[in-house]
């Protein structure tokens, strides 16, 4: 075994790898680029090289410096991680040729497993089923019609290179295929510099399932089951599970033999991961081979109860797998989300800045790998995922609801999250009922909003934790005025019902407060006619969470005064409910509805990023929604689309400048 | 005998309905079209639900001089007094229903009769004001009226809080009441105020106008910093006003009652510790650092949408009431200008005239530079906020957080004019002024005759960052009563804060000094 690593990585998994390491005694080396010179891993880790600037391509991309610092620090093996340098066989020769180990395959299989025509090849000679289509890239339209017609529509256009959806599209009949093949090669040229596409049939209904596997220098391979990743967003995984509710013990049999024979035929060594497409009727394709640890790890290793980084490591030292195939045991259900530093209600454009608050949940079966702590910076440099939250269950059902309840108590603040989003996910009866499929989200959300309206029963919770919040703080007012009554005067009659009507977007509830709440003891609310005895905790304002025992049951709500009203987020609710006295609920009847406040005649940029392209020039005609401006902020383009209808007035921004929140953009002349 | 009693009783009753509806239906129809609430339901909403006890209801204003319009019983405008969360105020509050609120002799005397009260009891007074200026009809007794009230204003500044919720037109001399309150509240797209309105102005300047974009609140929040406060409408303006009064002692012998929001007073706050970005060109958003150490994470900003560069507002240490001023390095990297000195002035005398204890957070990096600033008066203004922190004799602690370069770091409530006690963190650099500038004055032959200028200045100002750029020299020379760890800068402030409570400070007596106003 190893006794020092270097992890050519940052965030969450170079902090994971470093856990198993001092498990094991192995001493860590981190990488650290300018950006993070006050990140979490660099402290965390025994030693720490600065390799250059913020940049990945000056830091985390380059492989001179990283070879050089593991050289230097005297580690004997560099751990990739996920991402960066994970799958670049250039990488894995120059670890060899520096005559140090990489732990993970060999580069001649990282280079095979990274193009997808020769992975598909190799995947077909080990008779694993691939999805029907060419093997070569085509030549023009009329080829691919030609081959359309073969396999039948709708069909998929997909670039050889590259990943995460980047110039794929779909195409379901003869006449769009020249757009279509037009669209997709511009963009793969432009991601990768390479302009092979292919055509396969597209998968309607699909799940995402993939097996691990590991394999040694000996030959000796085994799979861990399946993973299912079907909830994903524009090819980004969201929500992953081991087991899938899709996957009888046959079919994970079944499938992970292909995954092994793959394997086999590969010669592959170390942890990797075999990703299927499976249709409606269970019949699985191989769609491609990751060779490193995948983000998802977590959910096989809570199932299998094995630590996937640690058999990385003997793998990579050499040592034979310590199990064969009947070793492995399955045991529960595992669920994780990913937590990601981003704002789903503008589009799911990355967020940054720091930490201000961080509360990671806790608690038998719960598991949170998080690359950050309070006061920590997201940069714009990096990639929005903060952490992952990984559930333990003995079934499904339990790992979701204590997925939910810890997502809950997740509390992040200082950069906009997706918590809510994947909490809103969990919560939708088609999750629980697991009817997946990677179009799930588009199916059920709309701009990061579910297209159902959140369950009643919810948003009654809600309500009455948020009515007992701005009762509570009213009553602390009166009552430190109470000492000084002799010098002021005043009523002080509380009276012991309280009346409260609250709006929570087109929801109205009527809500009743018998007697005074106090700390420790129990109260009776009433919302809409139904009865709720609530303990009463003790109310600490600055928390900005609260767990309240509502009949018995406990549950936990984020809370935030925004002027005199309360946004709550719980079980995927996030919206400011307004809390009104009866008289004041009369009065606002003739309150004009809020104007929109926001400025409509000029573009604000809504991140700090570099402005890729724009797309609209001066005197054009542009509508509501139409994508002005493509910004590229941690790796992600977005668009900025027109706030209004309206002609360009003028352009203050150019390709390639550096932009801050905030910054005029467009101009606009509004129509009258 | 009895049948006299009932018809006495009838008599009464019959006035007092009078009296309640005022303009009539139509027009309280109308004020709710407009998106604005009746005079007598905006007090019910201010105040504690029965608590409200009317004066002058009865009072019959003087009719017109002409004789054409017709008196009405309460004049247009009702006042009294009531409580709001049990503590005893007084209000005034003007009917537009009633001859468009116009002010007359009737309708002064009833708002002096209150603040005379106020005065007399100690307890705040709030004026809701939705009116259409001086009653031309009464003539000179309507602008003796104003006289009047402007008289009491200023008789009780200081002496009692007095807030201001505009919830209609305010227009001509009327606005110079309100102007001398402590507070004032706006409501967004229904209130406006000016000296001299949009016809006035198109007749001088020929410029059109509306106007909202002359006096509304928008502008009066951003530009012109005569509101304090905007608010979206009449419902939520009297809960912020209701919220503004939690903060605020009754008058100027009492203090700020103790609100326990259970937040310990040794909480500490590790974000704390990475909230100055390594490259002291960079910002970071001082908020972040408020809503840390306040009591709850509550904060109650004053002037939010004006100059920006300097944060202030209310908040509470311990359960006590604080007023914080604080340079925001994310607007004009914090700099004091002339509206952020007039800003802070006003703030810093209102707090000390109410026993409300001071706390600065400095990182400034000097006055704004340019003609514009200048000529606009940067000298008078920020003596304003030299002045008023001088002259403070509430607790002074003072923050030194990042930057504290020159004039505008003594201005900022520092050691030398006096604070009480003074902290700074690790990350403060107290100096005349940033190294750039001090490098090119110190080393300015040697820069200039170098044969890479740039080197060498950079190397200079490396050298006087090394040397300046932390407080442990001023630390040294005593000037800083302690270097704290950033998180805990909250446990310092409250227990500072304990040690203050008793102060007194006397000063040489004088009728009152002189502020360069």
């Amino acid at each position: 075994m190893f006794n020092k690593i270097l992890i050519a990585n940052r965030g969450e998994i170079a902090i994971r790898i470093i856990r198993t390491c001092n498990r094991l005694g192995i001493g860590t080396v981190a990488v650290y680029s300018d950006a993070d010179s006050r990140s979490l891993h660099r402290h965390l880790a025994d030693e720490a090289v600065h390799i250059g600037e913020s940049p990945s391509q000056k830091s985390y991309l380059d492989i001179a410096k990283i070879v050089a610092a593991a050289k230097a620090t005297g580690a004997q093996a560099i751990h990739p991680g996920y991402g960066f340098l994970s799958e670049k066989a250039d990488f894995a020769k120059a670890i060899q040729e520096a005559g140090l180990v990489l732990i993970g395959p060999p580069a001649e299989v990282i280079d095979v497993m990274g193009d997808k025509i020769t992975s598909k090849e190799l995947a077909k000679n080990a008779g694993v089923p691939v999805i029907p289509g060419t093997i070569e890239a085509i030549k023009d339209e009329k080829e691919a019609i030609a081959i359309a017609a073969e396999i039948g529509y709708p069909i998929l256009l997909k670039p050889a290179a590259g990943g995460g959806g980047k110039g794929m599209r779909i195409v379901r009949k003869p006449e769009d295929m020249k757009d279509a093949l037009a669209a997709s090669r511009k963009e793969t040229l432009k991601a990768f510099n390479d302009t092979r596409v292919f055509v396969e049939r597209y998968i309607e209904q699909p799940r995402h399932i993939e097996i691990q596997v590991l394999a040694d220098s000996q030959g000796h391979v085994v799979h861990l089951g399946e993973r299912e990743c079907s909830i994903q967003r524009r090819y980004q995984k969201v929500i992953e599970e081991s087991p899938s509710p899709a996957v009888s013990p046959e079919l994970r049999e079944r499938m992970g033999r292909a995954a092994c024979d793959l394997a086999r035929q590969a010669k592959y060594v170390n942890a990797g991961t075999v990703e299927f497409v499976m249709d409606a009727q269970h019949n699985f394709y191989f769609l491609e081979m990751n060779t490193r640890l995948q983000v998802e790890h977590p959910v096989t290793e809570m199932v299998t109860g094995l630590d996937l980084v640690e058999l990385q490591l003997r793998i990579a030292a050499g040592e034979p797998l310590p199990f064969d195939q009947s070793g492995v045991t399955f045991n529960g259900w595992a669920i994780e989300a990913r937590i990601c530093a981003e704002d789903p209600t503008r589009g799911f454009i990355p967020s940054t800045g720091m930490i201000t608050r961080y509360a990671a949940p806790r608690g038998k079966g719960i598991r949170v790998d998080s690359g950050v702590n309070i006061g920590g910076k997201i940069d714009v440099y990096y990639d929005s995922m903060l952490a992952k939250l990984i559930c333990h269950g003995k079934t499904r059902e339990d790992a979701r609801r204590m997925l939910i309840e810890a997502l809950n108590g997740y509390h992040i603040e200082g950069v906009s999250t997706n918590i809510d989003f994947v909490t809103s996910v969990l919560c939708l009866p088609e999750f629980a009922e697991g009817a997946l499929t990677t179009g799930f989200i588009d199916q059920h959300f709309d701009g990061g909003v579910s297209k159902r309206s959140p369950s009643l029963q919810y948003l009654q919770l809600a309500a009455l934790a948020a009515t007992l919040i701005y009762h509570t703080r009213t009553v602390a007012v009166r009552e430190s005025l109470l000492h000084m009554v002799s010098d002021i005067g005043g009523k002080r009659d509380l009276g012991r019902m309280h009346q409260y009507k609250v709006r929570c977007q087109e929801d109205l509830f009527e809500v009743a407060l018998e007697g005074t709440p106090v700390s420790g003891e129990t109260c009776t609310i009433r919302i809409d006619g139904s009865t709720h005895r609530v303990e009463i905790p003790t109310f600490e304002f600055f928390r900005r969470r609260l767990k309240l025992n509502i009949n018995g049951q406990n549950y936990r709500f984020r809370i935030r005064f925004e002027e005199s009203f309360i946004f709550m987020s719980f079980n995927g609710i996030s919206r400011l409910f307004e809390v009104y006295t009866p008289k004041e609920w009369e009065m606002m009847r003739f309150m004009p509805e809020k104007a929109d406040q926001s400025l409509n005649n000029i573009l604000l940029c809504p991140m700090p990023g570099l402005v890729v392209d724009v797309l609209a020039q001066k005197g054009e005609r542009v509508f509501r929604g139409q994508n002005l401006v493509i910004l590229e902020s941690m790796k992600m383009e977005s668009g900025v689309a027109s706030p209004v209808d309206g002609v360009i007035a003028e352009v203050l921004v150019d390709k390639g400048q550096a932009v801050e929140a905030d910054e005029v953009l467009i101009k606009f002349e509004l129509e009258k | 005998m009895d049948t006299q009693y009932n018809t006495t009783l009838e008599t009464l009753e019959r006035l007092r309905a009078e009296s309640r509806a005022a303009g009539g239906e139509e027009k309280k129809v109308d004020q709710h079209r407009k998106g604005k609430l009746t005079a007598r339901e905006r007090l019910e909403l201010l105040l504690d639900s029965g608590s409200f006890e009317e004066f002058d209801i009865l009072k019959l204003g003087r009719g017109s001089s002409l004789g054409e319009e017709k008196s009405y019983l309460g004049d247009g405008v009702i006042t009294g007094h009531g409580s709001i969360d049990g503590r005893e105020v007084f209000v005034f509050s003007q009917d537009f229903t009633v001859l468009g609120g116009s002010l007359g002799e009737a309708h002064a005397q009833k708002i002096c009769k209150v603040m005379d009260l106020a005065v007399k009891v100690g307890a705040p007074i709030i004026g809701l004001n939705d009116s259409g200026g001086a009653r031309i009809q009464e003539g000179v007794d309507a602008l003796a009226a104003y006289g009047e009230i402007f008289h009491r204003n200023v008789r009780a500044s200081g002496v009692v809080p007095q807030i201001s919720c505009i919830m209609g037109p305010c227009a001509g001399g009327a606005v110079y009441s309100p102007s001398i309150t402590d507070f004032v509240f706006m409501v967004e797209d229904s209130s406006y105020m000016f000296v001299t309105g949009p016809s006035v102005v198109k007749t001088v300047t020929h410029q059109d106008i509306t106007s909202e974009a002359l006096g509304g609140a928008k502008v009066h929040a951003s530009r012109s910093g005569v509101a304090h406060f905007t608010v979206h409408n009449d419902v939520l303006a009297l809960r912020e006003v209701r919220r503004l009064i939690s903060y605020l002692p009754s008058n100027n012998r009492l203090r700020a009652p103790i609100l326990d929001l259970s937040d310990a007073p040794d909480r500490t706050d590790p974000a704390l510790d990475f909230l100055i970005p390594s490259n002291s060109n960079q910002t970071y958003d001082m908020n972040v650092l408020i809503h840390s150490i306040l009591d709850g994470a509550e904060f109650m900003e004053v002037h939010a949408g004006f100059a920006r560069n300097i944060i202030c507002g209310f908040g509470r240490l311990g359960g006590q009431t604080v007023g914080l001023v604080a340079n925001q390095p994310a607007v004009l990297a914090g700099v004091l200008d002339n509206d952020a000195s007039f800003k802070a002035g006003r703030f810093v005398r209102f707090c000390d005239a109410f026993n409300i204890p001071l706390i600065s957070l400095v990182d400034v990096p000097g006055f704004m530079p340019g003609p514009d600033q200048e000529h606009g008066g940067i000298i008078r203004h920020g003596a304003k906020l030299l002045y008023a922190f001088t002259e403070a004799t509430v607790p002074r602690i003072s923050v030194i957080i990042r930057k504290a370069y020159g004039g505008a770091y003594l201005v900022m409530n520092s050691k030398h004019i006096h604070c009480d006690v003074n902290y700074a963190w690790p990350t403060a650099e107290i100096a005349v002024m940033g190294p750039k500038g001090a490098a090119e004055v110190i080393h300015r032959k040697e820069i200039y005759s170098a044969e890479d200028p740039e080197a060498v200045l950079n190397e200079k100002m490396e050298e006087y960052r090394r040397t300046f750029a932390n407080p442990f020299l001023a630390a040294q020379r005593g000037y800083i009563d302690d270097v704290i760890f950033p998180r805990d800068t909250r446990s310092h402030l409250i227990r500072t804060l304990q040690m203050l409570d008793s102060k007194k400070t006397k000063g040489p007596d004088r009728k009152h000094g002189n502020i360069p106003l």
